[in-house]
């Protein structure tokens, strides 16, 4: 049993790692496309009103350095805060914002788990009574994002559940999927919740069980703890085949859609790009796109044939 | 006919309306445009029409779609539709939007936060049919099923299942032109999904793989721009003789010498108008050549066809004719050697030729093109042309096109115009990028098939109606004569339909009209009023 669940948890880390760089690197490598920006462009200095380098294009001209940390940053705290929803749709906030801090902080409790196993293998205790403050502050970080997640992740998960059953909007758009993965998603953290009140109040035999999994050599958990295990290993697996990579592929929406007013400058690197693109054919069916010609032939075509008098 | 629509109805009794629209069921207007009874109310569809054309939808028809003659052409067209969908997915045919494509359609959490943003869904009084998401998501479960791998058995177990059928194409067809385009609905998105995009990109299957598109737009839109200069149907020996007519006319009324000036090589300016004013509004037109012409600008227009048409249809619903249309404009700069090409008042140009055309056009065909907003506004700042704001002593108040704003960032300069020389300058609200779309955008302000401008001037253009009644509710009467300042061509289209329609000018003394003849009524040069107060 122990060796089957280091066995999983490695393939569930290795195939949720592998299926999400598949899916962005095919993200990644798509044609460079149309400018479709949409204000306020945030790396704007006048982003506020809206206002883009269009209203004053010789200052822009002299000036066109900006960068995209600010639009990194506002994104990652986005992924924190979910204001917008917040903002524009209260009554879903109150339920989605505890399910996805679960989500975020059950991340970062296997994270943690991770790093403080490797400082148990180094020699320091994790626990409470740890005399190196290390090994006390791993403790309670690891006890902390265990508890707050599984206890916000169950909640926002029951109450997403009532919402999309309740609510006529939500509801006709809701698949069985939909509420699979929210019931799925509430066993994982009910699960969790389990294991923590029943058997391991201070997330002892976990912090083992990663300890076991870095030095290959695995420990032994309560069958409430590995239910847990193989919950959320599948629950990784599972994840690439749900929306769940829009915590990432937002950045690409914003940052390469919505924010991306770089124009195409004269011999620039973009203009090569579009160059190759428009070199390739096209083969639309429609009577007025001459199939098997490329875009550069089919646009720079001239089809007046009027004479003046 | 169902109220609550489900996704799955839309491929359900091909025949049937899907659902209808009541008057009473829209947002109430300010008075005295909530007596309903003193309206004209909906053109009912005709038998003929029920007979001839695919009316299954809503009671509206924008397309005139005829009905097909069999079984086997349903098939045939159902069977485009799935080779379109591949196409709109592969790299060599949709390089131009894949990428925003296959973002929005595979990361949208369904969690309806766009809905009130989108002035048709509140304005029809939460009509499912109209909600942001409720077509695109059809799209998304129809990629889903018949294009991903695994599709039609994830769609029987995961459930969304939706048939493709005629009834779906038919309705997803005309249902694509119950969208304005907008932007509103990506704008609030916090995963930044965009349904408008997922709308036009819809359209553009339908037009560049069927040879479907309204007619306004394709045939009587691109077609004729690219093959006679304009839409309108002007070739270029009639627009000269048109716009030579004009300067006299107003050289006379006015008392100033109008002068257009044509095809001068070496210009700095290329200016490129929306032909349609020339027909619809000269007073736009004309009220350019008088403020280039004293504020000693050099500048240009052509008469090659279609460099004196800005319009650019394409934008809403082909690539491949948003291209063209965008090469024709740049070859025509090239060849006349200017510094650069200034965009019409049309929001739609501004959008096409400026941004999206951004990366469609290389090498010497990317000349320096700049927005009227910015510069009307160098005009009127650079002290050349002498200005009395009383002239303007009437409330004025501004629709922003989304074009020039929530799609280009262009946002102040027109404002800074109207503060200096409208003393009674007043906002919209919400206005900025935040504003209300006037309800022609996405191209629907130029089609009016069959009863298709009821649903313009009562649905899509309602909010806009309700905001400027609102931005002049402290002066409502007809008594006090009150001027939309909208500097788009496709936006006065539609305002002149609403007012008509609604008696705006006999109960409000509402007109509309754009932003340089404003600017030309308050110069100390022009004698008499240059702005014409009545029904338009």
């Amino acid at each position: 049993m122990s060796v089957f669940l280091v066995v999983l948890t490695y393939f569930a880390y290795v195939f949720i790692i592998a299926m999400y760089s598949a899916k962005l690197v095919k993200i990644a490598r798509m044609p460079v496309h149309l400018r479709w920006e949409l204000y306020p462009v945030i790396y704007e200095p006048k982003s506020g009103h809206g206002i883009s380098y269009y209203e004053d294009i010789k200052e822009w001209q002299k000036n066109r350095q900006k960068t995209v940390r600010k639009g990194i940053f506002f994104l990652f705290m986005e992924n924190f805060k979910f204001s917008e929803y917040f903002k524009r749709n209260r009554g879903y906030w109150v339920v989605m914002f505890p399910w996805h801090i679960g989500f975020i902080l059950i991340v970062a409790f296997h994270i943690l788990c991770f790093f403080g196993a490797l400082v148990m293998v180094a020699g320091i205790p994790v626990s409470a009574e740890s005399t190196i403050i290390l090994g006390r502050t791993f403790y309670y970080l690891i006890l902390l994002a265990g508890l707050i997640s599984f206890i916000a992740g169950a909640f926002g998960n029951i109450g997403l559940i009532i919402k999309r059953l309740s609510d006529r909007d939500l509801k006709s758009f809701a698949t069985r999927q939909n509420y699979f993965s929210y019931f799925f998603t509430l066993v994982v953290f009910i699960s969790g919740l389990y294991a923590w009140y029943f058997v391991d109040p201070a997330f002892s035999q976990y912090r083992e069980f990663w300890k076991g999994m870095i030095t290959l050599s695995p420990s032994t958990v309560e069958s409430a703890t590995a239910a847990h295990i193989i919950l959320f290993a599948l629950f990784l697996i599972y994840l690439p085949f749900t929306r769940s990579l829009h915590y990432i592929t937002k950045f690409f929406a914003y940052l390469w859609v919505r924010w991306d007013d770089r124009p195409n400058l004269r011999e620039s690197k973009m203009e090569k790009n579009i160059e190759e693109w428009f070199n390739r054919p096209v083969s639309w069916s429609a009577p007025h796109i001459p199939s098997g010609r490329t875009w550069a032939e089919i646009t720079s075509e001239n089809m007046n044939h009027e004479k003046e008098p | 006919m169902k109220k609550n629509l489900k996704l799955a109805d839309i491929s359900k009794n091909g025949d049937a309306q899907l659902t209808e629209v009541n008057i009473d069921e829209l947002i109430p207007l300010p008075p005295p445009y909530d007596r309903i009874e003193e309206l004209p109310g909906f053109k009912q569809l005709t038998t003929d029409q029920r007979e001839r054309l695919v009316c299954n939808l809503d009671g509206f028809v924008a397309l005139a779609l005829p009905k097909p003659e069999s079984k086997e052409e349903e098939k045939r067209y159902i069977g485009q539709f799935v080779s379109g969908l591949k196409k709109l997915l592969s790299k060599d045919n949709n390089w131009t939007f894949l990428q925003p494509l296959l973002l929005s359609l595979d990361y949208c959490a369904r969690c309806q936060t766009c809905n009130d943003a989108c002035p048709v869904y509140v304005a029809s009084g939460n009509n499912d049919l109209y909600r942001p998401t409720y077509r695109s998501e059809i799209f998304r479960r129809l990629v889903n099923k018949y294009i991903k791998p695994g599709g039609k058995l994830r769609a029987r177990l995961g459930g969304g299942d939706i048939e493709l059928n005629w009834a779906t194409l038919s309705r997803l067809y005309e249902l694509s032109y119950r969208c304005n385009l907008c932007r509103r609905c990506a704008q609030v998105c916090p995963l930044g999904v965009d349904n408008a995009l997922i709308i036009r990109e819809l359209r553009k299957l339908f037009s560049q793989e069927l040879g479907w598109a309204p007619q306004e737009l394709h045939e009587k839109g691109t077609v004729l721009q690219l093959e006679v200069g304009s839409p309108t149907g002007m070739k270029p020996h009639v627009v000269r003789d048109n716009m030579k007519f004009l300067d006299e006319e107003f050289s006379e009324a006015t008392g100033i010498e109008v002068k257009t000036r044509w095809d001068k090589e070496g210009a700095d300016v290329l200016l490129i108008h929306s032909a349609g004013d020339i027909l619809s509004f000269p007073e736009s037109v004309v009220a350019f050549a008088i403020l280039c012409n004293a504020a000693g600008i050099s500048w240009t227009l052509s008469s090659e066809a279609p460099g004196y048409d800005g319009v650019n249809y394409g934008l809403f619903y082909d690539d491949v004719q948003l291209a063209r249309i965008a090469t024709r404009h740049a070859q025509i700069a090239r060849k006349l050697r200017v510094k650069k090409i200034v965009m019409g008042e049309c929001g739609h140009e501004h959008k096409a030729l400026m941004t999206v055309a951004d990366r469609l056009l290389i090498g010497d065909l990317n000349i320096p093109r700049e927005s009227v907003m910015t510069f009307l506004e160098d005009i009127v700042f650079s002290g050349k042309i002498k200005f009395d704001p009383s002239k303007n002593d009437f409330p004025v108040t501004l629709h922003d096109p989304c074009n020039v704003v929530r799609n280009l960032g262009i946002v102040e300069p027109q404002r800074r115009i109207l503060r200096y020389l409208c003393p009674r300058f007043r906002e919209m609200t919400p206005h900025g990028v935040d504003n209300y779309c006037c309800g022609g955008g996405g191209g629907l302000s130029v089609m009016s098939n069959v009863n298709f401008t009821d649903w313009k001037v009562n649905i899509a253009g309602r909010m806009k109606f309700k905001q400027v009644l609102e931005a002049f509710a402290d002066r409502p009467g007809p008594e006090v004569k009150k001027y939309i300042c909208a500097p788009c061509l496709n936006c006065k289209l539609q305002f002149r339909d609403i007012l008509k329609y609604y008696g705006a000018w006999k109960k409000s003394g509402i007109i509309c009209g754009g932003l340089a003849e404003l600017i030309v009524n308050a110069m100390v040069d022009i004698k008499k009023p240059f702005i014409e107060w009545g029904e338009r």
